[in-house]
């Protein structure tokens, strides 16, 4: 099942630390985002594979915005 | 002629009886099934026992029409009366699914109505246990005006004595304005519910589908809307949680809270604090690690804990005295203000100042959101709500800026002359209008575009900028911070603040209120 790394605050991506295909643990960090001063980790919801990245660096995006897709 | 003892009290044994059974043994099962407690056995386990006096039992309601004239409404749905919880006064009125549904009818109103304006009178908190299939539509305007009563009695009871709602079961309908205007509302997991309709009428009405758990639930009102304060398992649960409440608060507005003796050192320091926190302000961290360290045995009542996490708000005790804790929280939308943590901040403010509820202020936040969707909710308007609050209080209030307070954010959440009787900083705090790459920015601008090396410019700027102002000294060698202290000493200093507080007295001169951005 499909699970999707969701946006958490509205902010521009620092780093993207996943590519397609990577194996993923639950909690671990998937990209960064950066806004209001402060970084904040975006992390893994569950164990997968990555199978769609959608975030790119340097761009911005809004909270709920899907940052990549895990099976 | 008359009846023998015997015979009088058989006859007020039976009545007394009848109507202690509520809606029967087939609804009184029928509630145990929902998985909820009758309204009798709520108070059994809320007051001390042998300590519950009811009032208004024999009331009837005086409606003839669609055979209500012919019907047996025990109590009229709602048990109302006053005891003693752990030792203190606290009066009660809670609605009996089992009978008739708690149907909210004139003289249900009227008793729940009439125990508000008693505890106010005799300065005791009001505790609503609501359980209601909502307006008793076979007395119609009678029904209509007795919300009314019951609102405009907890209105004018607001900010006299705690009120504190107890979602138990359903409220739906206008009778939910009831716990949305007391201080506090906990809902249960699983049978609370609260909405101005419920799903079959926002069917009707507005062609929507949807759940009576997804519209009205805990999602909906302790995440979502920020209404429920906080969410309890069960009926016991929530009973529990509702007495941990309780000792906070005092009976009402002319009494301290009661200052419950702990054992915890009020000079301790705490040595790990000093390097607790990130000093790279970009590095978030959870702000629940450092309350729990300064508050008394590490116990914090935090309320509203899903809304708006950006920022933190609760109870606990400092040397024993009960205090309003406010803290931004790093680790959620960098501890930013929005609408809706302005808004979850400025109430409870409010609410502390209103029953001399001391405030620690803690500070790490970056800014109120900026934005587009912000701008247009009214980030000014609501903002604005927590300046009022401040500013009115005549609390005594306390503030830690620890790391981050810039800008409008500094003065939002209690700065010196917001309000803070006494301001601490920590070595590490960056106190100031603007972070250092914004303002190098904005003053270099030309020189750097113009420079043969701009980087290296703007870098040295920035470095300029961060050195001469991203401190705690610039504010201190103006007063705005009153000492600078280590970490590891803040709960010794906030102990000391509280102290000489302790009776702090301000009179403002008469006006009728503020006109709070509301």
């Amino acid at each position: 099942m499909a699970v999707e790394v969701r946006c958490p605050m509205p902010g521009k991506v620092v780093s993207v630390l996943i590519k397609e295909g990577d194996q993923v643990k639950e909690n671990n960090k998937v990209f960064v985002i950066e806004a209001m001063k402060m970084q904040i980790d975006v992390v893994a919801p569950a164990d997968g594979t990555v199978k769609e990245v959608r975030a790119k660096e340097g761009v911005a995006m809004d909270t709920g915005a899907v940052m990549a897709v895990l099976e | 002629m008359y009846k023998n003892y015997d015979e009088i009290y058989a006859e007020y044994e039976a009545k007394k009886a009848k109507i202690e059974q509520m809606g029967g043994t087939k609804a009184v099962e029928a509630q145990k099934k929902a998985g909820k407690w009758t309204a009798r056995e709520r108070i059994a386990y809320f007051f001390d026992p042998g300590t519950f006096v009811e009032v208004g039992k024999w009331i009837k309601n005086r409606t003839t029409a669609f055979g209500m004239d012919q019907r047996e409404v025990p109590a009229e749905g709602v048990v109302v009366g006053f005891g003693r919880v752990e030792g203190r006064l606290v009066a009660v009125a809670a609605e009996d699914y089992t009978t008739m549904a708690g149907t909210f009818g004139e003289y249900h109103g009227k008793k729940f109505a009439e125990m508000i304006d008693f505890a106010k009178l005799k300065g005791i908190p009001f505790v609503g246990m609501n359980d209601s299939g909502g307006a008793r539509l076979q007395e119609g305007m009678d029904t209509l005006e007795a919300y009314a009563w019951l609102f405009r009695s907890q209105i004018l009871a607001s900010g006299i004595i705690p009120q504190i709602a107890l979602l138990m079961g359903p409220c739906l309908g206008g009778q939910a304005y009831h716990p949305i205007m007391q201080d506090f509302i906990f809902q249960c997991r699983k049978t609370g519910f609260m909405g101005i309709a419920g799903p079959a009428f926002v069917k009707t009405q507005v062609g929507e589908e949807i759940s009576l758990e997804t519209l009205c639930g805990v999602e909906a009102h302790a995440v979502r809307s920020g209404q429920t304060a906080v969410v309890v398992e069960d009926d016991q649960d929530c009973l529990d949680k509702t007495k941990e409440l309780l000792r906070f608060l005092p009976a009402n507005n002319r009494e301290k809270p009661p200052r419950i003796e702990t054992k915890d050192d009020p000079e301790r320091e705490n040595p790990e604090m000093d390097t607790l926190i990130p000093p790279e302000p970009f590095i978030p961290y959870d702000m629940h690690e450092v309350i729990t360290r300064i508050v008394d045995d590490g116990y914090f009542f935090e309320i509203f804990k899903d809304f708006a996490k950006n920022v933190i708000i609760g109870f606990a005790r400092m040397e024993g005295r009960t205090v309003g804790i406010v803290a931004s929280q790093p680790n959620w939308l960098a501890g930013a203000i929005d609408c809706d943590a302005a808004d979850k901040v400025a109430r409870f403010v409010r609410f502390c100042d209103l029953f001399n509820i001391p405030l620690l202020n803690f500070h790490d936040t970056p800014a109120y959101w900026i934005g587009s969707r912000e701008e247009w909710k009214g980030i000014l308007r609501h903002g604005a709500k927590m300046l009022y609050a401040y500013i009115d209080a005549t609390v005594p209030k306390v503030t830690v800026i620890m790391r981050k307070s810039f800008a409008g954010a500094y003065l939002g959440m209690c700065c010196k002359d917001t309000g803070a009787d006494i301001v601490f900083a920590w070595p590490v705090a960056r106190i100031t209008i603007v972070g250092a790459e914004t303002a190098a920015s904005v003053i270099f601008a030309r020189e750097i575009r113009e420079a043969a090396n701009p980087k290296e410019v703007e870098e040295a700027r920035i470095r300029e900028y961060r050195e001469l102002y991203e401190n705690p000294y610039r504010a201190a060698e103006r007063g705005y911070v009153d000492e600078v202290i280590r970490p590891r000493e803040t709960r010794k200093y906030l102990n000391r603040a509280l102290d000489v507080l302790e009776n702090k007295q301000e009179v403002r001169p008469w006006r009728k209120y503020s006109n709070i951005n509301l």
